[in-house]
């Protein structure tokens, strides 16, 4: 076999034109990809903005249950081993935070069984868009609300008295752990979701999460529990997320700190979204 | 030369599955079916309920594997080339299926985005794809306030969006006003007629697969038991049908009477129905019968050949919803 000069440059010309043609597919994949999960977010923001109304009780119970605790705890926060705070409001403000997002974390389940459940999953699954924009998209309305809920809790807590040490940057990485804290939720919604196809389903769970808010460093620091209750709050991810947030707010910035704040409910969440793309892709292999 | 043809027909073939099968458990839904549905065709798919329609449609469409055989949407596998087949194919699924708390035109939006459509061109486009299904009106109302019809007719604009040239439209006029049912049906002319889009038609309405498929296969528990043009059908079904209602103390003595006038057909209880060959000429002969037997008849009439007739005659039993 022999090649001739000018056939060897039309084969070279030829595979020096598919190179660019071959990332530049990969690069418009990606941003396509990108545009879809944006599209489906503002979709998800818009679902969240016309359903309001169920927002508000994730935003007045954490405030109320935190008004009565600042006012029945104030000599609670005098115990021996107690973190030092001028009011139980700057211990309680994380708590307040988680609990008020965990009101909407499970909606993006709810949402994406709601579409499943009227066939509408049907219509977005028939398009070309891949699995993950389709999940992340539907996760972005409770990412949205959650940075709002953040921003508002924080503003309510500060006008009250409380104080953040840590300055912003500390209640940026409050917002910011808050956010992921939903994704990690939700996405564990969203594998729900996908393995039962029931809004109740995943509404059922809803307790699980507020329990295990209650079952942490939440209201009351785990060195000042005792016995098997102890165990289980120091176990439990949500103290692992309160802690460090905590020492951001009562005893100021630490870079320490920031980072476990948010790696804890990344990599729950990046488990978490894992798990609903393998649900969905195992999902649509035997249904 | 032989080669080239076949070749070119192949190429033509843009809906291809061999022994597609899908069984849900021990249930079988689909149990290996073959079709080949041309370039440019409406193709009907007919059925009762639970024939298998709809999941045929969604392993056509990537919504559902197939346990078995293969199907091929021009040139691409189903399975093997999913995303491939999503770019050229418009899917308006059974039942409509739209997010309530989203308005036609952000919907129209999203499914432009999801296609990879620019903004610009998807405003354009989305406009005159509602306007010409007689929502433009509607376009910023919420889903949730739209009638039934106004939601099938959303689900055809949306499924139109990145203008498909391959058209599945499951059971699309399931629910609709008689009105609504015609401006569809001048709608998937138009498609077919002006656009030259392939569609692939799933009904129960025997009056829809013969008034919009050129050519119909008919599906009966997961197997296709009739394929053909409506006319060519038909005619396989022979002669025209005759009914009569009797009182049931009179049924088996009309039985009797009528076998001898032709092959007796399936029939709804209560009446007795028979191949008549030469038709009307031999009507009053076998009036005459039946009054020499002393049955009183209280209907009688005949019928060419309908679809529902060539359903009878493959499966021994009537559609769901046909009169006869």
């Amino acid at each position: 076999m022999t090649c001739s000069p000018t056939r060897l440059a039309v084969a070279l010309r030829e595979l020096k034109s598919e190179r660019p043609t071959v990332s530049a597919g990969a690069a418009t994949g990606l941003r396509l990809a990108r545009v879809q999960t944006l599209a489906l977010t503002r979709r998800s923001v818009i679902s969240e903005w016309r359903q309001l109304g169920n927002v508000i009780p994730g935003i007045v119970f954490p405030l109320l249950l935190a008004a009565v605790y600042t006012h029945q705890f104030t000599r609670v926060i005098l115990l021996p081993g107690f973190p030092v705070v001028d009011s139980f409001l700057d211990f309680v403000l994380p708590a307040s935070l988680v609990q008020s997002v965990s009101f909407g974390a499970t909606e993006a389940g709810t949402e994406l069984a709601r579409d499943i459940e009227n066939g509408f999953f049907d219509r977005l699954r028939v398009s070309p868009c891949t699995r993950l924009p389709l999940l992340l998209g539907r996760l972005g309305g409770a990412v949205v609300v959650a940075a709002a809920k953040g921003v508002l809790i924080i503003a309510i807590f500060l006008l009250f008295g409380a104080e953040i040490a840590g300055g912003p940057a500390a209640a940026v990485v409050l917002v910011a752990a808050a956010v992921l804290l939903v994704i990690a939720i939700g996405g564990l919604g969203q594998v729900l979701a996908i393995i039962t196809g029931s809004q109740e389903a995943v509404n059922a769970t809803f307790p699980l999460v507020f329990t295990s808010i209650f079952m942490s460093s939440a209201f009351f620091p785990t060195n000042l529990m005792s016995g098997w209750f102890r165990e289980v709050a120091e176990a439990n991810p949500v103290t692992w997320i309160i802690d460090p947030v905590r020492r951001l707010i009562l005893d100021g910035w630490s870079w320490s700190d920031a980072g476990q704040a948010l790696a804890v409910p990344l990599v729950i969440s990046v488990v978490t979204v894992t798990m609903a793309v393998v649900a969905l892709n195992r999902k649509l292999g035997s249904s | 030369m032989g080669e080239t043809t076949r070749a070119r027909f192949d190429d033509d073939v843009v809906i291809e599955a061999s022994g597609l099968e899908r069984t849900f458990g021990e249930v079988v839904a689909v149990d290996g079916i073959d079709l080949a549905v041309t370039r440019g065709e409406v193709f009907g798919f007919l059925g009762p309920n639970g024939a298998g329609k709809s999941t045929t449609v969604r392993m056509l469409t990537t919504l559902l594997r197939p346990t078995g055989g293969t199907a091929r949407i021009d040139g691409h596998d189903v399975e093997k080339s999913a995303a491939a087949v999503r770019r050229i194919i418009g899917v308006a699924l059974q039942d409509a299926s739209i997010d309530p708390l989203m308005t036609g035109n952000e919907l129209i939006r999203l499914q432009a985005v999801l296609h990879g459509i620019s903004r610009s061109e998807s405003r354009s486009r989305g406009a005159e794809l509602l306007a010409r299904v007689g929502l433009a009106g509607a376009a910023g109302r919420r889903v949730a306030t739209y009638s039934g019809g106004m939601r099938r007719r959303l689900d055809l604009a949306l499924s139109l969006v990145h203008e498909p040239s391959i058209l599945f439209l499951d059971e699309p006029s399931a629910g609709l006003d008689p009105t609504s049912r015609l401006a569809l049906w001048e709608e998937v002319r138009r498609l077919n007629s002006e656009l030259g889009t392939t569609v692939f038609l799933t009904t129960q309405y025997l009056e829809e697969a013969d008034e919009l498929a050129g050519r119909i296969a008919i599906i009966d528990r997961g197997r296709l038991v009739r394929e053909g043009s409506p006319e060519d059908l038909k005619s396989m079904v022979g002669s025209p049908t005759l009914r009569v209602d009797v009182d049931p103390v009179f049924l088996e003595s009309a039985r009797r009477v009528l076998v001898g006038f032709g092959p007796e057909r399936p029939a709804r209880e209560g009446r007795l129905a028979i191949g008549l060959d030469e038709g009307a000429t031999r009507v009053a002969e076998v009036v005459r019968a039946l009054d020499d037997a002393g049955v009183t008849v209280s209907h009688l009439e005949l019928d060419a050949p309908s679809l529902d007739d060539v359903f009878a005659d493959a499966t021994g039993r009537r559609l769901e919803g046909a009169e006869k």
